[in-house]
């Protein structure tokens, strides 16, 4: 076990949409430690929170009760323009619908973290091409996303993830859209960028296979019935 | 912090309009809305303008452009000393000393109440042409004015009159609704008070009509504050203060016009919003603060507001210059003083206008942005 602070800190976290009898309990008294370099995968049965849980971590959403400690610092104070801040510095997101920009192009895609940190529109350029060519698309970056395939489209989400050079990676069901080639191809790409850039990764999934080759597994369970397999 | 990322997003969203017609058409849509507005004030105030400036031009062109009268009572006490002194302070500056009065005016075909005026730079008898069509006389007729001094005579007191040959009709002066007989100075004195009494400096200087009434207080000195000096914009005070009271109401009625548009663009940019809800989430989880989707959304509006109010400027501006040249809009005859609506484009009212398709445009967008930076990010990703 290391004797370092873990990256990510969640104590009691809970949150539910609507209100009166409609009201749905989706995380409820809910812990959870994530170490620094750690790959954890999140799996659970569909409606069970795993996207929100992501969302939580990931400060795109404020939990209703509890506690989310990231780096040791208590989110819950954080203000709109601080948490958008660490958002930018901190955190890359992979999402299933790899949620590409339509107007942008895939190099101005990767380098809209850098030019929202303030970084000059040459260098966040030259920065995601360096990135596309990581992910094996040089040839790509002039391409539209409804110009690319689907797995070239969750690629280049991968390079805009890693733009930043964020410690904690966040990916909700990134391999989802994908046939089971371009999966492992994705799941390979994101196991070499998280040892390499030494990063933090918490990947939710539905498949079994990619969560058992990460460092640890969290089942959600629906009424929060939780349980973890090393 | 830099609009850097801001300014980028917002002419991707524009520039790129061609690969979403929705966005395209909401935004050609606000776009035509806001350029409709402007145009239609643009011109509006022009053709007010057009119209303005001939009244002002008339009244320039007829009448007085500044008085020195009594400070109290009637008689203008040494008028003959003010009016070297001016002549010597202002030479370019035509000085006529008047007096005025009511008398009954008669033809042989018939007798009317008109005012009489006196003036020192008329020799013959003029009478308006409104006061000749009421009388039925012209040039080379004799009429008679009787006036309200009576003097004593072997009868007893008798109105004091005169008979006198008209030796012009003169077109009336502006905002003039009864007819004026026009007198020799030395006669109306005669008629009116039966002494040489001045009631008033009348000045006309054509080349600085409307700054006039300044210039004499400076010339007089110490004898402006025994007189009442009235410039032109107290002489008409009425007139033109019914021209910029229609000039403020047409602005706030056109205006609405304007209203109507940045209604349509806060419509149109919350659809925006709704449209693009899942990317505004994406971007706020990219590290976007709600500032910066605010600043997005401000740009995107004032990006529509300032293409809009500038086609329809100089739409605006183009067409009031072709149909002010062209007289296109031609007028019935005999009822107005043009033969065609003539249009003025001023400067300054097109600035206005703009400024406040500006602001107008800047709140339309105001609205929804502020909506879209006080939601969480998850929001727009929930609903995949």
């Amino acid at each position: 076990m290391s004797e370092a602070r873990p990256l990510v800190e969640a104590s009691g976290l809970g949150k539910g949409y609507g209100a009166g009898p409609t009201r749905v309990e989706v995380l409820d008294g809910l812990d959870l430690e994530v170490a620094s370099g750690e790959m954890l995968a999140v799996v659970g049965p569909s409606g069970v929170g795993k996207s929100t849980l992501l969302h939580l971590i990931g400060l795109l959403d404020r939990p209703e009760r509890g506690r989310l400690l990231l780096e040791g610092r208590d989110t819950g104070v954080l203000d709109g323009t601080a948490r958008a801040g660490l958002r930018n510095r901190m955190i890359g997101f992979v999402f299933q619908h790899h949620h590409l920009l339509e107007e942008l192009d895939a190099l101005d895609n990767v380098a809209l973290p850098l030019r929202i940190s303030g970084e000059g529109s040459r260098r966040a350029r030259d920065r995601a091409a360096e990135l596309l060519e990581a992910v094996g698309l040089a040839g790509r970056t002039a391409h539209f996303p409804d110009q690319l395939s689907g797995g070239e489209q969750q690629r280049v989400s991968v390079a805009r993830a890693l733009a930043m050079e964020p410690r904690l990676l966040l990916a909700d069901e990134p391999t989802g859209n994908l046939d089971r080639a371009n999966s492992e191809r994705l799941f390979d790409l994101v196991s070499q960028l998280h040892l390499k850039a030494g990063l933090t990764s918490i990947i939710v999934t539905h498949n079994e296979e990619m969560a058992r080759r990460c460092d640890r597994i969290f089942r959600l369970a629906p009424r929060a019935d939780l349980s973890e397999d090393v | 912090m830099s609009l850097g990322a801001e300014l980028h997003v917002a002419r991707r969203y524009l520039v790129g309009i061609r690969r979403r017609t929705h966005v395209a058409t909401v935004t050609l849509i606000s776009l035509a809305g806001l350029g409709i507005g402007v145009f239609a004030l643009v011109v509006v105030l022009a053709m007010l303008e057009g119209f303005q400036s001939g009244i002002r031009a008339e009244i320039v062109a007829r009448a007085a452009h500044a008085e020195l009268r009594p400070a109290a009572g009637r008689r203008l006490p040494e008028p003959d000393r003010l009016a070297s002194v001016l002549q010597a302070e202002l030479p370019d500056v035509e000085a006529v000393q008047v007096v005025r009065g009511a008398c009954l005016v008669s033809s042989a075909m018939d007798a009317v109440p008109a005012p009489v005026v006196g003036r020192s730079d008329t020799a013959g008898v003029v009478v308006d042409q409104l006061l000749a069509r009421r009388l039925g006389v012209g040039a080379g007729d004799r009429i008679e004015v009787v006036s309200a001094r009576r003097r004593l005579t072997p009868m007893g007191p008798l109105p004091v009159r005169i008979s006198a040959e008209i030796s012009r009709v003169a077109a009336p002066r502006p905002g003039s609704e009864s007819g004026t007989v026009i007198l020799p100075l030395g006669r109306a004195q005669q008629l009116l008070w039966g002494e040489p009494v001045v009631e008033a400096i009348e000045l006309r200087d054509p080349a600085d009509p409307w700054r006039l009434a300044q210039r004499m207080r400076v010339a007089l000195g110490s004898d402006a504050s025994e007189v009442e000096i009235a410039g032109l914009d107290q002489l008409h005070r009425g007139l033109l203060t019914a021209l910029a009271l229609e000039r403020v109401m047409i602005f706030l009625a056109v205006g609405l016009m304007l209203v109507v548009a940045a209604l349509n663009l806060l419509c149109n940019v919350a659809m925006v919003a709704a449209e693009k809800r899942k990317d505004l989430a994406v971007m706020a989880g990219l590290g976007f603060a709600p500032r910066s989707l605010r600043r997005l959304f401000l740009v995107l509006g004032l990006a529509i507001g300032v293409v809009g109010s500038a086609l329809g400027a100089v739409a605006g501006t183009v067409v009031a210059v072709v149909l002010d040249r062209t007289g296109w809009l031609r007028l019935p005859q005999g009822v107005f003083m043009v033969p065609s609506v003539p249009f003025e484009v001023d400067p300054a009212s097109v600035a206005l206008v703009m400024v406040v398709a500006l602001a107008l445009a800047a709140l339309g967008a105001w609205l929804p942005a502020r909506m879209v930076a006080r939601r969480e990010p998850a929001e727009g990703l929930r609903y995949e």
